[in-house]
């Protein structure tokens, strides 16, 4: 994985979603799969979601840590890093080449 | 004209001839079997049930007969037969009635994709639909009895039908299929039932049908709006509770047991989410205490 490459998500058009709390329950009609996501791998989808062209992690870490409330992005890396790692093998996201 | 205006003599008349058509909910089933078993339980269990003319549509042309040959005469049996081709294997002779309502669940299943079906028992009370989503051995059915000799409206015990347009629950109110332990239950708690005869050593063990409240078969026509979710968890001895599920938890374990979500792809989706968000969701678990579980669920429809 490179930090500098920007993510995004693979196909957002093919993406519905539902959030209730801080769950979220997505559709992918690419793949016909629905998932359940835990509240932080929903929210680094919706940022992936709402930056269509990608987005680059320390950046992805700013954004979800503001929709989160947590002042220091830098402690959310790690679990924002695994549920990118999730997300890619469910091919709800990408990390494109730098 | 009902099940129930017609004579056993005109009941086993219409099932030899040209077969008996019974209105269920927005389905007609036109059956045909020389079965005396199947001809005593229709007679028993779909008393209620509308009956339609042979000149109209019928959704479903299903017979229940003899496989014939030399082993009818050594260990009988009998086959379903849906427009004329049997989808399912032969079972024992005695077994005929439990072959058509599993047979009929196999056509609703497989051909009724203009809902989204749900393997859910559900109920309604003030219009509100209380939905049962759960594998075989929750204790769904037996929930479902009770809720309806309590006065809850039986939609249906085994397929929930949610139109994808409106998104609220049509009813298909059909016998109450009860198995094993079950069957004695709900025998002690609803002695007025009236059962078709048990039949044992099916694959699913004892199997009983029980015949819908006059009552909820006369409103087939009236929807329900999604009310709640209950998933039901039936552990011996543990103590009755109702807790919330979060909504997310719920979608994913209503999508686990719907027969065609994937067919409706992105709105099979919305629609199924929409009838989530619509709907307040609970884990129930129970040890086999039904006026516990009744009060329960009775709190849950009572108006604030």
């Amino acid at each position: 994985m490179s930090r500098a490459a920007p993510w995004r998500a693979v196909a957002p058009q093919a993406i519905a979603w539902r959030e209730w709390d801080d769950e979220l329950v997505v559709y992918d009609d690419a793949t016909g799969n629905t998932h359940h996501l835990a509240p932080l791998g929903g929210k680094v989808l919706i940022a992936l979601l709402t930056h269509p062209s990608g987005i680059e992690l320390p950046a992805l870490l700013q954004v979800v840590a503001d929709a989160a409330g947590i002042p220091d992005a830098r402690l959310l890396a790690p679990n924002v890093e695994e549920a990118l790692t999730e997300m890619a093998g469910l091919e709800l996201a990408a990390c494109d080449p730098a | 004209m009902i099940v129930g205006d017609l004579s056993p003599v005109d009941i086993r008349q219409r099932l030899e001839g040209p077969g008996l058509r019974i209105t269920l909910g927005p389905l007609v089933a036109e059956i045909w079997s020389t079965s005396r078993l199947v001809q005593s339980a229709v007679e028993a269990v779909y008393a209620g049930h509308p009956i339609s003319d042979s000149g109209e549509f019928a959704d479903f042309h299903v017979a229940v007969r003899s496989t014939g040959g030399i082993r009818r005469w050594l260990k009988p049996l009998v086959e379903f037969g849906f427009d004329g081709a049997p989808p399912v294997q032969p079972l024992p002779a005695g077994q005929a009635f439990p072959l058509l309502e599993w047979g009929l669940n196999w056509c609703v299943a497989s051909h009724c994709h203009q809902y989204l079906m749900i393997h859910a028992a559900v109920v309604e009370r003030a219009g509100r639909a209380l939905v049962l989503p759960a594998p075989p051995g929750s204790g769904k059915s037996t929930l479902c009895a009770a809720l309806v000799a309590r006065g809850w409206r039986l939609l249906s015990d085994e397929m929930t039908l949610i139109d994808v347009d409106r998104g609220d629950v049509i009813p298909l109110p059909r016998p109450i299929s009860l198995k094993n332990r079950s069957i004695d239950i709900i025998g002690r708690f609803w002695p007025d039932a009236i059962m078709s005869a048990v039949v044992h050593d099916t694959i699913k063990g004892s199997i009983a049908h029980v015949r819908p409240p006059l009552a909820s078969v006369d409103r087939s026509t009236e929807r329900a709006v999604p009310g709640w979710i209950v998933l039901p968890r039936y552990k011996p001895d543990v103590a009755t509770k109702l807790e919330p599920l979060s909504k997310g938890a719920a979608f994913m374990q209503v999508l686990a047991n719907a027969f065609n979500y994937s067919m409706h792809g992105r709105r099979g989706f919305e629609v199924l989410a929409d009838f989530v968000d619509a709907s307040e969701s609970f884990e129930f678990s129970y040890g086999g205490d039904l006026e516990a579980a009744i009060d329960a669920f009775d709190t849950l429809a009572r108006p604030l």
